[in-house]
């Protein structure tokens, strides 16, 4: 982890925080999002979980502008977001190498052109950081889909960000590149990042994250991920029950008629 | 400006220090529009084959023989309505990206019907127009005829490419990256519909422009050809970039040099389009003979 420490160290200004309120998304009459508000801490991971169809990767949107969303979201503090999506649709023939999409996404001078000396050694080294050093002329078609996953990580962190948008990227990852991954996402945190993370694997969650949030159309719980992660919770979000049933069953869990938000603590 | 270069140009030639096609003003016209319209081709085509709009262009071309038609009709001069044909083409474009971006269709659903449509509506305005103008113009615009550049389509070309250069290349990374991933590129605050309209738009002109040279019906391919020639033998984005580039440029140069001198009765456009896809087949042959480029069979 080296290289990690050299670009972690880099001055970040103080990150921001995110406050969700009365969030509603409807897409062709459906209802995607219902009254979802929350908040995340600056300079915490919080992980966004629930069931699939339950609106996580529509609400991230709407935090990230793309999605037409009714109520509020406000990003206090200066934000640079990095993004790391779910997969990348590429045509696996397109001769565009690891540095090339590095450079299509971070300069401005025409990647056909190769990419600067200043962008170039960032690369080397945040590529170093994932796991794929001496992967740079690589064709990015080329790779397995771990290996993208690392390379649309990589993206996110050029420049680095302080505020880290993930959505679900360790689907396809090894257990060595989810390890990779656990450990830069932690030291981002402890170098002031916030993070915000729609995740599927509970026990990584239960690992990293400081906050966590249950989404389900509605927020199903809210808080602490030490005190609501609850194994009857969690039993109950991802049986196979309808959306009407889980959304039932948590208001009934967790005693409140409201989702009742807990004070977020700094692992 | 023209003038003075085919002056000195056929002096040489008469002088034999060059050789003789260069006798002939409209061999410098058109030599001049392909040293300017391949490498353009060439970078442009990249971005099509990356962005998977190859028919648009095709679109585009069809569109282009209504625009001709239209203009014949309005009064325009039959060699160069050049008012109609960009007009009418800005105008298909546009709308076709409307259409997409409101119906959220898939590109290649809209292009074929556009396509379709384009080519009906050409087909039955120049069969209004053929009994105004002699069918050779019509068949100009289809495939191509270096013999009627002139000085106006030669600045036109000029004015498109300084366009294209200007406009494309500070944008080329931002339009592919929303062409690769338009919410990661719209983090990054890339304006993915305004990039989507500007790219169309480019296409559309530099289409229209390239319409005396290579015809309506084949300056598609030649949007497509090299690049995906280049598409063979790359393995980074620069290649890709540059053997594009150096296909397109050399099948213009081929295309209208090898029929002139050898006295091949060929049009211009056809030949341009002959010698691409010459390169297209050695690149392929190339590509599925090398180790390094073997790829899974399904």
């Amino acid at each position: 982890m080296q290289h990690s420490q050299k670009i972690l160290t880099q001055d970040l200004t103080t990150s921001p925080s995110i406050e969700f309120q009365e969030v509603g998304l409807q897409l062709g009459g459906t209802i995607i999002l219902k009254n979802v508000s929350f908040s995340v801490a600056p300079g915490t991971i919080h992980c966004l979980i629930g069931p699939n169809g339950g609106g996580k990767t529509s609400l991230l949107r709407s935090l990230l502008g793309q999605m037409p969303h009714t109520g509020d979201i406000k990003v206090c503090g200066t934000c640079k977001i990095g993004y790391v999506p779910q997969f990348l649709q590429l045509d696996k023939t397109l001769p565009i190498s690891v540095l090339d999409f590095l450079a299509i996404n971070c300069q401005r001078r025409p990647a056909f052109l190769g990419m600067n000396k200043k962008w170039r050694k960032q690369a080397v080294d945040t590529l170093a950081m994932v796991g794929l050093s001496g992967k740079e002329e690589r064709r990015l078609g080329s790779l397995s889909g771990g290996e993208c996953q690392r390379v649309l990580f990589a993206q996110a962190l050029l420049p680095m960000p302080n505020l880290l948008v993930l959505d679900e990227p360790m689907a396809s990852m090894d257990e060595a590149g989810s390890r990779i991954f656990e450990e830069i996402v932690q030291d981002l945190c402890a170098s002031g990042v916030t993070i915000f993370w729609v995740h599927h694997d509970i026990g990584q969650v239960r690992r990293v994250a400081h906050g966590v949030t249950c989404l389900n159309q509605s927020v199903l719980f809210h808080g602490d991920a030490d005190k609501v992660l609850t194994g009857e919770r969690l039993f109950g979000i991802f049986s196979n029950t309808s959306r009407e049933d889980e959304s039932c069953s948590y208001v009934a869990h967790a005693d409140t008629s409201q989702p009742e938000p807990v004070a977020l603590q700094g692992k | 400006m023209f003038e003075l270069l085919r002056t000195t140009l056929q002096a040489m030639s008469h002088a034999g220090d060059i050789p003789t096609i260069f006798q002939y003003g409209f061999v410098i016209n058109a030599l001049l529009c392909a040293v300017v319209l391949g490498p353009v081709l060439g970078g442009m085509g990249t971005m099509i084959v990356t962005k998977r709009m190859a028919f648009f262009s095709q679109a585009i071309g069809n569109a282009a023989l209504t625009g001709v038609a239209l203009g014949v009709m309005l009064g325009e001069s039959y060699t160069s309505p050049y008012a109609t044909l960009f007009g009418f083409c800005l105008c298909f474009g546009i709308v076709l990206n409307y259409t997409r971006g409101k119906t959220g269709m898939s590109a290649d659903t809209l292009i074929g019907v556009f396509l379709s449509i384009s080519l009906a509506v050409g087909a039955c305005l120049l069969l209004f127009v053929s009994a105004k103008v002699n069918t050779h113009i019509l068949e100009s615009v289809l495939f191509g005829s270096i013999l009627t550049v002139n000085d106006l389509d030669i600045i036109v070309l000029f004015v498109v490419t300084a366009l294209c250069l200007g406009v494309g290349l500070p944008l080329y990374n931002q339009m592919l990256m929303a062409s690769l991933n338009a919410s990661l590129a719209n983090v990054r605050g890339v304006k993915v519909n305004l990039l989507e309209y500007i790219f169309i738009i480019l296409i559309t002109i530099l289409t229209v422009a390239s319409v005396k040279i290579v015809g309506a019906v084949l300056v598609e391919a030649l949007l497509l050809i090299p690049a995906a020639a280049a598409r063979n033998i790359s393995k980074s984005l620069r290649g890709f970039f540059c053997w594009s580039v150096l296909f397109a440029t050399i099948s213009c140069l081929a295309g209208i040099v090898i029929p002139m001198q050898w006295d091949i009765p060929v049009p211009s456009g056809g030949a341009i389009i002959l010698v691409s896809a010459m390169f297209f087949v050695l690149t392929t042959i190339l590509r599925s003979s090398l180790p390094s480029f073997l790829e899974a069979k399904v």
